[in-house]
């Protein structure tokens, strides 16, 4: 039944990232990213980490992603403004075969680990408690560090995207 | 049978998609978006882990990147409504300019 599950998921997040690197309209590139994001958040419930569950769920598919569709509608972009890409198949090929060779590596480097039964387990493992506390108890510099982070980032996308009057008006003089 | 190598598979393609986007398009947006997709197979490896090595240290690692992952949308896309407003175009090939020039 895991082994379904798992299936199932893997390839809606496979299928859902060649559809969002092939789309030629962001929008349906989006939607593709979602089905993949989803996926993957099924895919932390399938590794008993409910926790990261639903915090996939609600930030990445929630906020993340009504972000994107929200800048994209915003935009109205129109089809004769998207950048024709003739040679996109090649290129595509070519970053395949480029990666290659990373994959074999780390594919046959995982392979040598010992094997391990990683189906769900009983308790309170990858639950809101448990994760909390180690965040608070090894993490907490990291944390404050992001907190900054998100300030900053706030700060620094209303400067970016207000409408700059001032130097208009230096252009006209 | 799942496996650790199965898991390592998937989040292996997806980050190779990721890099690939990057590679082979030109669309601002669909590159933003394969740098989303290369976060997400790190994070699905290290969750991987996480449960492999019954260690929570690599779940916490994940909620950072996601609160990264945010902060950099804010800005990412708040850059993308700059250029496309200077340049009417969301094409990587005319963003060759990072001055604010007098006729831009």
């Amino acid at each position: 039944m895991t082994d379904i599950v798992f299936i199932a998921l893997s390839l809606f997040a496979i299928a859902g990232a060649v559809a969002m690197l092939v789309n030629k309209k962001p929008l349906n590139s989006a939607l593709g990213l979602l089905i993949t994001m989803l996926s993957i958040a099924g895919l932390f419930a399938l590794l008993s980490a409910s926790f990261l569950f639903m915090v996939q769920i609600i930030v990445y598919a929630g906020a993340i992603m009504t972000l994107i569709l929200f800048i994209l509608m915003f935009l109205n972009i129109k089809d004769e403004e998207l950048p024709d890409e003739p040679k996109k198949y090649m290129f595509i090929g070519l970053g395949a075969a480029l990666m290659i060779p990373l994959n074999v590596l780390i594919l046959k480097a995982v392979s040598k680990l010992p094997n391990a039964d990683l189906s769900i387990v009983e308790g309170d493992f990858g639950d809101i408690k448990p994760v909390g506390i180690t965040l608070y108890n090894n993490w907490l510099v990291s944390f404050e560090l992001i907190s900054i982070l998100l300030l900053v980032a706030l700060v620094g996308s209303i400067v970016l995207a207000k409408r700059r009057k001032p130097k208009e008006k230096r252009g006209e003089q | 049978m799942i496996s650790l190598s199965s898991y390592a598979f998937v989040s292996m393609i997806l980050f190779s998609i990721g890099v690939i986007g990057v590679i082979a398009r030109r669309n601002v947006f669909i590159i933003y978006m394969s740098i989303e997709l290369m976060l997400n197979g790190i994070t699905l490896f290290l969750v991987t882990f996480a449960r492999y090595h019954f260690n929570l240290d690599a779940q916490v690692i994940t909620v950072l990147v996601i609160a990264i992952a945010a902060a950099e949308a804010a800005i990412f896309l708040s850059v993308i409504i700059l250029l496309y407003r200077s340049k009417k175009s969301l094409d990587t090939d005319i963003f060759t300019t990072l001055t604010q020039g007098e006729n831009s």
